[in-house]
């Protein structure tokens, strides 16, 4: 079908290597999402505590790494940490290795840039909660930790939540960067695809298509959670 | 203790930056007289190549210089077909708009750098229309392929702009005998400006940092120079090179996002 040719799907090699491809990007996706939640959360948290040099820290943090390339940051952290003397001996073969592998580097920069971005999502969610909600609660006689916990906290997580969509698809794009500081990715591999076989336009097509399906897997789920959790009468929720 | 009490929360936050800006200075100078300033020379000696992609800083060639323009073109065309993408989006004519919404949610999820990968693949190194040859240099390559993911990010934006005027003013103006087309110049579209402001300049702050992947397609910008000049040099000062290109991205983009968030500040009152 118009002179695209996937002979090659059919090699049990190739397939092998888009399936470990995939793997190896659900991987780091999943990764350095769940620590860029967590930091989000943390990010986030230390600036409700009103601490002004936190505050300033983590104003710091969040603009360094949203105002940076992901790509740029991948490299840094490629290249430098093991000159900064991350290294470690390898006992096998007496030869000083980088501590941390090119897979290990990409998680990090990630888990920081999405991290940096989830604070930010975070914070305009706890910063947009009406404040008559937590008159009410106080007038019910709410003390400071259960009012966190059972009213700011649950709403506070259901407006972020599409902008979490957002930030975790975008996570997962950025992923196939990690394939320039050869992380052994989806996008990786089709490198190393289209340099055996030279068919560069049908492994990017099918490249493509896999990313696409992948991440609009993501933010189906992500609806549902949404349509899940939502208020009735509240939000989206109707 | 007293000029602390004096200080505002705001006003305590900035110091402590001022005080972490002040810290890095001082670093700077201590790192530079233990032995760095020779790393730093090396830095310096090498920025005008890093900014301009010619040793002597004249005529611009490459470097950071290119990433400006290569995100000043790219938003040029981002703009161009993000309006088409997003008002087609809005179109109540189903052939138009179905078409036009999948176009624009297979664009948002692939990831733009296999979109520019696959631009780069897709397009012919030129092309033959009519007898006339159109021509695709990488620049442009790099381009077309940056301003996809834009113009779907755009679009996206003009749809929520657009959505957020609210439906009496349709029905208003539809009952005064305006067309659609009247409607969407002289009623929608001079506020739906005003709110498409800030989400315009965040779509240009990501463009702009997506820049970075332009490196694929082979163009001078500022980090295929990069790699090239470390190439010759020693291991140590590669932290000093990554050091001063972050700088400069962040020198070019955190004014950009401060003005966008003055700006959403400003027009977040309005409604209706």
């Amino acid at each position: 079908m118009f002179g695209l040719d996937y002979s090659w799907l059919a090699d049990p090699a190739y397939q092998q290597w888009l399936l470990t491809g995939v793997v190896n990007t659900l991987n780091l996706a999943a990764l350095s999402s769940a620590a860029a939640i967590l930091i989000g959360m943390l990010g986030a948290l230390g600036l409700t505590l009103r601490i002004f040099w936190l505050d300033a820290l983590i104003e710091l943090f969040v603009e360094v790494f949203r105002n940076t390339p992901p790509l740029l940051q991948m490299l840094f952290a490629y290249f430098t940490f093991s000159n900064l003397g991350l290294r470690v001996t390898d006992p096998s073969t007496g030869l000083s290795v980088p501590l941390l592998s090119a897979f290990a580097c990409a998680a990090i920069s990630l888990s920081l840039f999405g991290g940096a971005l989830a604070t930010e999502a975070f914070r305009s969610g706890i910063e947009t909660m009406p404040r008559s909600i937590i008159d009410a609660a106080r007038s019910l006689g709410y003390g400071r930790w259960a009012r966190f916990w059972r009213i700011e906290a649950p709403i506070a997580t259901r407006i972020c939540l599409p902008g979490l969509t957002n930030i975790l698809t975008n996570l997962f794009k950025t992923t196939s960067q990690a394939s320039v500081i050869t992380v052994p990715e989806l996008m990786y591999y089709a490198g190393q695809i289209y340099n055996d076989t030279f068919r560069t336009l049908e492994v990017m097509i099918l490249v493509l298509l896999i990313y696409v399906v992948l991440v609009s897997i993501l933010t189906f789920a992500m609806a549902r959670l949404e349509a899940f959790m939502a208020f009735p009468g509240y939000g989206r929720g109707h | 203790m007293i000029a602390g009490s004096m200080l505002s929360y705001d006003g305590k936050k900035r110091a402590v930056l001022l005080l972490i800006a002040f810290g890095v200075a001082v670093w700077i100078g201590v790192d530079a007289a233990a032995g760095g300033s020779a790393h730093w020379s090396r830095v310096l000696a090498r920025l005008p190549l890093l900014l301009t992609g010619s040793a002597s800083g004249w005529p611009i060639t490459g470097g950071f210089a290119l990433n400006i323009i290569l995100s000043i073109a790219s938003m040029a065309l981002a703009t161009v077909l993000g309006t088409i993408m997003g008002l087609a989006t809005l179109a109540r004519f189903g052939p138009i708009r179905v078409p036009s919404l999948l176009l624009m949610n297979f664009l948002r999820n692939s990831p733009w750098l296999v979109l520019l990968f696959a631009t780069l693949y897709f397009l012919p190194f030129e092309m033959h229309v009519f007898g006339t040859t159109i021509a695709f240099p990488p620049f442009v390559k790099a381009v077309i392929g940056l301003a996809l993911p834009t113009a779907a990010n755009f679009s996206e934006v003009i749809r929520g702009a657009v959505q957020s005027i609210h439906s009496g003013q349709w029905e208003a103006a539809r009952s005064l005998g305006y067309g659609t087309g009247q409607i969407y110049r002289h009623v929608i579209m001079p506020q739906a400006l005003r709110r498409m402001i800030t989400g315009w300049m965040n779509s240009y702050a990501l463009l702009m940092i997506a820049t970075a992947l332009a490196t694929v397609t082979g163009i001078q910008d500022v980090l295929t120079i990069l790699n090239t000049l470390l190439a010759m040099e020693n291991e140590r000062v590669i932290v000093y090179f990554y050091l001063t290109i972050l700088f400069l991205f962040i020198a070019y983009c955190y004014p950009i996002a401060v003005v966008a968030r003055r700006l959403e500040r400003a027009v977040k009152g309005e409604s209706l």
